[in-house]
C-alpha cells in the first residue's frame, strides 16, 4: 500500500498519541493530588515520592468524621458543612445575579441607552478591580450592618461579583440574536414581555445555562472575600483548605488532598460540558470566536 | 506536459464523490469541467492538486505517477474560488509569494511581478492589501498569483463565480486572452455553462461523480451523449419529451407517438431501426430549433400558448398541449400572443433521440 | 392599554414609559453594583483623606492628602510594586510561550482531541486555593516532587522556597500553569480563524513553514495575542490567592505582591486609611488597562468584520 500524504490540518492516532503525553505532563499536578488523596500517611511523606502504593479511602473517610481521642467514637467534622456553605452561596448568587444580570444584558443589547459604552465599561471595570481594592471598604461597611459572617452578607457580596460577569456575558449571547425574528414578532401584536420571554429567552437557554456554571465555578474557587467575611458558621470550602494548610500542628497532605480531590470534581464536569464556551466564559463574553 | 487521470476516484465514508474518472488534458488545452454543484468537479480538480488524497486511480502530471506526492511537490498552479488572497501582504507581495521557492534574486522576482501587473493591468494597485480591492481586482491578482510561475499545469477552481454579471463578462474575455498564451494544461472548475462553452479547448460535463461526456464545446451543445448532457447545458433548456416508438421504416422515417393524441413522423438516424416498435424514447430539440408552421403538418407538435416572455432580441412562448410543456425562441418581431394556437415542427437534423437507458441514439460518424 | 396608563399619569405611568424601559431593565443590576461597589469605593475614598485605623475607637483625623503623600514616598510601596511587575511579566511572559506552543499542538483535528484537551484545560478552572495547595505540596522541602527530582542534582538539599528568588520561581510557575491554557484558547481561536483555503493556497505556491506562519498565520493571531496579553496583565496584577497560599509572601517580603501588601495594610496591621489610598491608585492602573483591553477588544471586532 502505498504512503498517503496527509490532507492540511489532519493528523491521525500517533499524533494523539503525543498530544496525550503533553497532556498527562501538563495535568501531572492534578493528577499527583488525587493519588496523594489515596495514600497513607506513610505514603504521602515517602521519600522518593510513591507512583505505585495501595490506595486507601481513609482520608476521604477522615475529611467528614474523625476518631475522638478521649471516646474513640467517630464525630462528624465541619467540612460536611462547609461543603453544604459553598453550594449553598454559590447557587443562590449565582442565580440571582444571573436574574439581575440577564434583564440588563437584555437591555444594554436592544435599548441604546445614553452613555450606554460608559455603564457597560464600569460594570467591566468592577469585575477587573482585585478584590482586595474593594474588600476594605466592605469590609467596615459589614461590620457596621452586621452582615459579616451571615449568609446574607456573602450571598449578597457574591451576587454584586457575580453581575458584571453575568451582564458580559449575555449580552454577548443576546447580541448575536438575529432582531428581525423579534421585529417580526413585534408586527404580529407580540407584547414586549412576549418577546422577551417566548422569543429571547429560548434561543440564549444554552448561553444562560453556561453563564450559570461559569458563575458557579468562579463563586465555587473565590477565596479572599470569603476569608475576610464569612464566619464559623459561614464558611465556604476554599477558606477551610486554607486553614488546614495553615494548621498549627504538621499539615496532613493526605486529607488536604482528599478535600482538594472533592472540590475538584464538579470542576472536571464543567470543563468537559463547556469546552465550547470555555473561551467566551473566561474572557467575560469579549472574545467570542 | 499533460494531466492524465487514471480511474480516479474520491470515496469520503460511504460516499462516492468522484466514480472512477479517465481524463487526459494536452499542453496549452483548456479543460472545464463542468458541472451541478456537488457533482465531483472541485474534489477532482483538489485531487490533482494533491489538496485532496485519491482513494483510487492515478494523477499523472507529465507521465509521472504522483499520487503520493504532496502539493508543493507536484508543482501546480492553482486559483482558488474565494480567491485565497493572502490578508496581510500587500498586492505585490501576494503576485511574488509563490516565486519565493524558486530562489529568484528579489531583481528577478521584481521584473517577473511588474510583468505579470501589466498583463493583467494590476500597476496601478500593486500597494493595496486585498482588503482594499474590489471583487474583480482581487479575481485578476488571483489569476496573477498562478500565472507568475511556470508550474506543470494550471487549475482555476469557479474562477468567476463571485463576480456581477457584467464584470463576469469582462473577465471571461480577459482570463480566455491569458489562458491563450499559457503553454501548460489548464483545468478550470465551473457550473457556468456560459463560462466553460466560451473559455474551453474541451468540455468535461459530470454528474455524481462521473463524466457524462468529454468533447468541444460545440460538440457537447450539438450533440449530447446522454439525456443529462442534453438538459443540462443550452438556455433556455433543450425540451424534452417522453414519446413511444411506434415504427420506422426503411425510407429512415419513423413515428412517434405522444401521450395524449399526437403523433410525429420524422426522417431519423439509421440506428433507430434497431429499437422494437412500442420503445419508449424520450425526443429532444432545443427551443431554437423549434420551426413554426402555419398548419399542422406530419412533423409538428400542436400546442396552445401559455405565456410569452420577452427577452430582448428574442421572445421565449411556453406553450402546452395538455400534457407537454414546449418551449420555442423565436425573433422578437414574430407576433406571439397568449392563447395562441402554435404548430412547430421537427427539423430531423436537430432533433435527438434518447433511449430509455438515457443515451442518445446516433450511429457514428 | 399604555395609553390609559399614560392618561392616568401618576410615577407608575412615568416609570413604566418605554422610553425608559432600558433604563428601568438596567436598575437593579446598577443599584447591586452601586450598593456593593461603587458605594464603598466611595466611602474608602472618603476614608484615605483621614487618619482611620479600623481596630482603634479613635475619632479620625482629617489628613488631606498626606496619605497619598505616605505611598508615594514608602519605598516598601515601590518595592512591592516591583515584586508584582517581575511576577505579573514573567508569568505573562511565560503563559505566552506555553500557551503558544499547547495552541500549536491542539490545532490539529486528531481523535480524541476533545479528550486530550480537557487535561491542558482544567487547570484554568480549579481554584487559586487548590492550585497553590498543589505547588505547596510539590515545593515541600523533604518529600516534595520538585525538591526531590532537583535533590538529584544538587548536592545539597534545595528548599525551593527557602530564596527570594526561588520562592518567585515557584509562584510564577504555578501561575504560569494554571493560567497557559487561558493563553492557548486566545491563540487556539485565531488559528481555527484562518480559513483553510490560505494554507491550501500556501502550499500550491510551495511556502515554507516558517513564511506561512510569518505571512498567514500570525497575522490572523496578533490581535488575540495582544488581548491574552492585556487580559492575562490585568489578572495577574491582582495575584492574592497563590501567593497567600503559597509563601505567604515571603520568605521575608520577597513574594509580597501588592494585592498581598495590601491585605497586610487593611487587615493585619489595619491601617485602614492609608491602604484605601494605596487602592485608589491600584485601581486606577487596572481602570487604565482595561480601557485598553476594551480598546483592542473593539479593535479586533472591527477586524474580524
Amino acid at each position: 500500500m502505498a504512503r498517503k500524504h496527509r490532507e492540511i490540518g489532519k493528523a491521525g492516532w500517533g499524533y494523539t498519541a503525543v498530544a496525550s503525553v503533553v497532556g498527562l505532563i501538563y495535568f501531572f499536578p492534578v493528577l499527583w493530588i488525587i493519588l496523594t488523596a489515596f495514600k497513607t500517611r506513610t505514603d504521602a511523606l515517602a521519600v522518593p515520592p510513591k507512583l505505585f502504593f495501595t490506595p486507601t479511602f481513609e482520608n476521604f473517610t477522615s475529611v467528614f468524621y474523625r476518631a475522638s481521642i478521649t471516646t474513640g467514637s467517630s464525630q462528624a467534622t465541619d467540612m460536611g458543612l462547609y461543603f453544604f456553605n459553598s453550594i449553598f452561596i454559590a447557587f443562590t448568587s449565582v442565580g440571582l445575579a444571573l436574574i439581575v444580570g440577564t434583564i440588563a444584558a437584555y437591555a444594554f443589547s436592544r435599548y441604546p441607552l445614553k452613555g450606554n459604552d460608559t455603564y457597560l465599561f464600569i460594570i467591566l471595570t468592577t469585575r477587573m478591580m482585585p478584590p482586595i481594592v474593594v474588600i476594605i471598604p466592605i469590609f467596615l461597611m459589614f461590620r457596621l450592618s452586621g452582615l459579616a459572617g451571615s449568609y446574607w452578607g456573602i450571598i449578597l457580596l457574591y451576587t454584586a461579583f457575580n453581575i458584571p460577569f453575568s451582564v458580559w456575558l449575555v449580552k454577548s449571547f443576546f447580541d448575536e440574536l438575529n432582531p428581525e425574528i423579534e421585529d417580526a414578532a413585534r408586527m404580529d401584536g407580540a407584547t414586549e414581555r412576549r418577546v422577551f420571554f417566548n422569543f429571547c429567552i429560548p434561543q440564549v437557554l444554552a448561553g444562560l445555562s453556561a453563564t450559570f456554571v461559569f458563575g458557579l465555578i468562579l463563586t465555587w474557587n473565590e477565596f479572599l472575600f470569603a476569608l475576610l467575611l464569612t464566619g464559623v458558621e459561614t464558611r465556604t470550602v476554599p477558606v477551610a483548605m486554607a486553614r488546614t494548610l495553615g494548621g498549627e500542628v504538621g499539615v496532613d497532605y493526605g486529607l488536604l488532598a482528599a478535600i482538594v480531590t472533592l472540590f475538584l470534581i464538579p470542576i472536571f464536569f464543567v470543563t468537559f460540558l463547556l469546552q465550547n464556551q470555555l473561551l467566551r466564559g473566561v474572557t467575560f463574553g469579549t472574545v467570542k470566536k | 506536459m499533460t494531466i492524465k487521470l487514471n480511474k480516479l476516484t474520491k470515496r469520503f465514508g460511504s460516499l462516492t464523490a468522484v466514480d472512477a474518472i479517465d481524463l487526459d488534458v494536452g499542453d496549452g488545452e483548456v479543460l472545464c469541467l463542468l458541472g451541478p454543484s456537488g457533482c465531483g468537479k472541485t474534489t477532482t480538480l483538489r485531487m490533482v492538486a494533491g489538496l485532496e488524497a485519491a482513494t483510487e486511480g492515478d494523477v499523472m502530471l507529465g507521465g509521472k505517477r504522483v499520487n503520493e506526492l504532496a502539493p508543493r511537490q507536484r508543482n501546480v498552479a492553482m486559483s482558488f474560488q474565494f480567491y485565497a488572497l493572502y490578508p496581510s501582504l500587500s498586492v505585490a507581495d501576494n503576485l511574488a509569494y509563490p516565486l519565493h521557492a524558486e530562489k529568484l534574486s528579489g531583481a528577478e522576482i521584481e521584473k517577473r511581478v511588474a510583468q505579470v501587473a501589466k498583463t493583467l493591468q494590476l500597476e496601478s494597485i500593486l500597494k493595496r492589501t486585498p482588503s482594499q480591492l474590489a471583487e474583480g481586482e482581487k479575481q485578476r491578482v488571483a489569476v496573477g498569483r498562478s500565472i507568475i510561475r511556470d508550474p506543470q499545469c494550471f487549475l482555476f477552481d469557479e474562477p468567476l463565480s463571485r463576480l456581477d454579471v457584467q464584470l463576469r463578462e469582462e473577465m471571461r474575455g480577459e482570463i480566455k486572452e491569458v489562458l491563450q498564451d499559457l503553454s501548460r494544461p489548464t483545468v478550470i472548475v465551473t457550473h457556468d455553462q456560459l463560462e466553460a462553452l466560451t473559455m474551453a479547448d474541451r468540455i468535461a460535463v459530470m454528474r455524481d461523480g462521473r463524466i457524462e461526456q468529454v468533447d468541444t464545446p460545440h460538440n457537447v451543445f450539438q450533440s449530447p451523449s446522454n439525456l443529462f448532457v442534453a438538459g443540462f447545458i443550452g438556455t433556455p433548456q433543450m425540451n424534452l419529451i417522453p414519446a413511444t416508438l411506434k415504427g420506422s421504416n426503411g425510407d429512415g422515417l419513423a413515428d412517434f407517438a405522444f401521450e395524449g393524441e399526437q403523433s410525429l413522423k420524422i426522417k431519423v438516424d439509421p440506428a433507430v431501426s434497431k429499437l422494437s416498435p412500442g420503445a419508449k424514447v424520450t425526443l429532444g430539440i432545443r427551443p431554437r430549433n423549434l420551426e413554426m408552421s402555419v398548419e399542422p403538418t406530419e412533423d409538428s407538435l400542436s400546442t396552445k400558448i401559455d405565456m410569452v416572455e420577452p427577452m430582448g432580441a428574442e421572445t421565449l412562448a411556453h406553450m402546452h398541449d395538455g400534457y407537454h410543456d414546449l418551449r420555442l425562441v423565436t425573433d422578437w418581431r414574430v407576433p406571439l400572443s397568449e392563447g395562441d394556437l402554435m404548430h412547430t415542427r421537427f427539423p430531423p437534423d436537430t432533433t435527438h433521440i434518447f433511449t430509455e437507458d438515457e443515451q442518445v441514439l446516433r450511429s457514428a460518424p | 392599554m399604555a395609553d390609559t396608563a399614560s392618561t392616568k399619569g401618576g410615577f407608575g405611568a412615568w416609570l413604566l414609559d418605554p422610553k425608559r424601559r432600558g433604563a428601568l431593565l438596567v436598575t437593579p443590576a446598577i443599584l447591586i453594583l452601586f450598593v456593593m461597589n461603587i458605594f464603598p469605593l466611595l466611602w474608602s475614598f472618603g476614608l484615605s483623606f483621614f487618619n482611620y485605623k479600623a481596630s482603634s475607637q479613635r475619632v479620625p483625623r482629617f489628613k488631606g492628602l498626606d496619605n497619598y503623600g505616605d505611598v508615594l514616598t514608602d519605598e516598601k510601596v515601590w518595592e512591592r510594586f516591583q515584586t508584582t511587575a517581575i511576577i505579573v511579566s514573567s508569568s505573562v511572559l511565560l503563559q505566552l510561550i506555553v500557551g503558544f506552543l499547547l495552541a500549536l499542538l491542539f490545532a490539529k483535528a486528531f481523535p480524541m482531541r476533545r479528550i486530550v484537551l480537557m487535561l491542558v484545560l482544567t487547570p484554568m478552572m480549579l481554584s487559586f486555593v487548590s492550585v497553590g495547595v498543589f505547588f505547596k505540596l510539590f515545593y515541600e522541602p523533604t518529600f516534595g516532587v520538585v525538591s526531590y527530582v532537583l535533590n538529584m542534582f544538587t548536592s545539597e538539599p534545595f528548599v525551593m522556597l527557602g530564596s527570594p528568588q526561588g520562592a518567585i520561581i515557584g509562584i510564577v510557575i504555578a501561575d504560569a500553569w494554571m493560567w497557559s491554557p487561558f493563553v492557548m484558547l486566545l491563540v487556539l481561536a485565531g488559528l481555527v480563524s484562518v480559513p483553510k483555503y490560505l494554507y491550501e493556497a500556501a502550499e500550491i505556491d510551495r511556502a515554507s513553514k516558517w513564511r506561512t506562519f510569518r505571512t498567514i498565520t500570525f497575522p490572523y493571531i496578533k490581535s488575540l495575542l495582544l488581548l491574552a496579553v492585556l487580559f492575562r496583565t490585568i489578572e495577574t496584577f491582582k495575584l492574592f490567592d497563590i501567593v497567600y497560599i503559597i509563601t505567604e509572601g515571603g520568605p521575608g517580603s520577597s513574594t509580597e505582591t501588592i494585592a498581598v501588601y495590601l491585605y497586610r495594610t487593611a487587615f493585619q496591621f489595619f491601617k485602614t486609611s492609608q491602604s484605601s489610598a494605596l487602592a485608589y491608585f491600584v485601581l486606577f492602573i487596572v481602570i487604565v488597562l482595561t480601557n485598553l483591553y476594551l480598546y483592542s477588544v473593539n479593535r479586533r471586532a472591527e477586524e474580524v468584520n
